[in-house]
């Protein structure tokens, strides 16, 4: 069998992580509303009764909003196959994540103003006594082995690179691979009070959580990682091309990586089941702060770092 | 192990945790040699300021229940307060015992009463 031209190699690599979103994304956004039990409609506390009344309004709307935003977004890429557009690709991942994150948080926050406009304030409100460290969260060998790659990818592009790279990829991948150290640091350092009732389960629903985001962000990031390291070997090492093995060897890495990638996603049932009857952080407010939506820097961290990914594949032109 | 702070409770914030930290010292949920987290990490959890926490703390190091070491953070020193008399530690019970009797209660209930509390004390140690 022949190697796969770089080409075909996207073309893998799209398919994946499509049919990915498509099986397992769809899915996930249906059921997202009702993961923390009929108590609550996306995090927020409800009557009861009321999925048998106005709930199921609100759980329409919200379906209607998912087909249309998943509708959308493969309208968008059937018009990419069928005219061969493939250089707009990344824009139609960029694309389809912006669109669906927007509006997923628009509608969650429009749905906690409409539906608890008085989110409940717990006059108390408890915090746990053990201590988190950076180095209890982050495999500090790891990081240093994804620095380390970065380096050499980058140290063999500059400096045996072939000349026919295009940069705009390597430059792009590490900004989204190093642009998540902060977003990890961010995550174990953010914290939420956890209510006076139930203290121990919100609590160890809330470490879990964390180790959960950081365990996707990892999975994410070696996802990105290995098609950098990839395109180092082949445009700095002239036989990497004639051996169409590497080629697939890289198949699948990736496609292992993909796989892992989806069952860190999966994986996150053990979280729903976890949540359900428990209140979302961030639900309520205590006497000392108001209720959040988001962690605090997190909206900061996401908005530089991917609009920097945005922009850099819009403009940027190696 | 966790702090909890109310506020509808009458004493102050910083009062509430160095008393709660004292309360899981005495039951021995807290022990010598163990580390408080950071000051920020408390006042993140609590959403309250940084301040607060650090007076609380600062008064956990006054009368001798932690140590604060540069880098290692709030350290459980002892489970015994240090420069502390026998009459100044009574205080707070006189206190309790007037409050009780002025409330009407009878001496042998007040005993059942002491008797309860401490068993209850032991017990939440007893159960971690």
């Amino acid at each position: 069998m022949s190697a796969p031209t770089e080409f075909e190699l996207d073309i893998i690599c799209i398919t994946l992580v499509v049919l990915f979103y498509a099986l397992y994304g769809f899915r996930q956004h249906w059921n997202f509303p009702l993961r923390r039990g009929p108590d609550y409609f996306f995090g927020v506390q409800v009557p009861p009764g009321f999925y048998q009344g106005s709930g199921t309004r609100w759980l329409r709307s919200y379906h209607i909003l998912v087909i249309a935003l998943f509708g959308i977004v493969a309208m968008a890429l059937a018009a990419i196959v069928f005219t061969g557009r493939w250089d707009v690709l990344p824009l139609w991942f960029g694309g389809t994540a912006i669109l669906i994150t927007t509006a997923m948080v628009i509608f969650v926050a429009w749905t906690r103003h409409k539906l608890a406009a008085n989110p409940p304030v717990l006059p108390s409100v408890a915090a746990p006594l053990e201590s988190r460290r950076l180095g209890d969260y982050i495999s500090w060998p790891v990081e240093a082995l994804v620095a380390g790659i970065v380096a050499a990818s980058w140290l063999l592009l500059l400096f045996r690179g072939d000349a026919r790279e295009d940069w705009r990829n390597p430059v792009t991948t590490t900004w989204v691979v190093l642009g998540l150290f902060p977003g990890k640091i961010l995550l174990i350092r953010n914290s939420f009070p956890l209510p006076p009732e139930r203290t121990e389960e919100h609590y160890r629903l809330s470490e879990a959580s964390r180790r959960w985001s950081l365990r996707y962000m990892d999975a994410f990031r070696w996802v990105v990682l290995a098609p950098l390291a990839f395109y180092a070997l082949k445009h700095s090492w002239a036989p990497a091309l004639e051996y169409g093995w590497l080629s697939w060897a890289f198949v699948a890495i990736f496609t292992g990586l993909c796989l892992w990638l989806i069952y860190v996603l999966i994986d996150q049932r053990r979280l729903t089941a976890m949540s359900r009857g428990l209140r979302p952080a961030g639900s309520w407010a205590t006497p000392f702060r108001p209720a959040r939506l988001l962690l605090s820097g997190g909206l900061t961290w996401f908005g530089i770092w991917f609009s920097g990914l945005i922009l850099l594949l819009i403009f940027f032109r190696g | 192990m966790f702090l909890t702070v109310d506020a509808r409770d009458k004493h102050p914030i910083y009062q509430q945790i160095a008393d709660g930290v004292k309360a899981l010292i005495a039951r021995g949920e807290l022990r010598e040699g163990m580390t408080l987290p950071s000051v920020r990490q408390v006042a993140g959890d609590l959403g309250v300021n940084l301040n607060t926490i650090a007076v609380a703390y600062r008064q956990l190091q006054d009368e001798g229940f932690v140590t604060v070491r540069h880098g290692a953070g709030a350290v459980i020193s002892s489970r015994r307060p240090r420069a502390v008399t026998e009459t100044e530690l009574y205080k707070p019970l006189r206190t309790a015992l007037t409050q009780l009797i002025l409330a009407g209660f009878t001496d042998r209930e007040i005993l059942a009463a002491t008797r309860e509390q401490l068993a209850l004390l032991h017990q939440k140690g007893d159960s971690r």
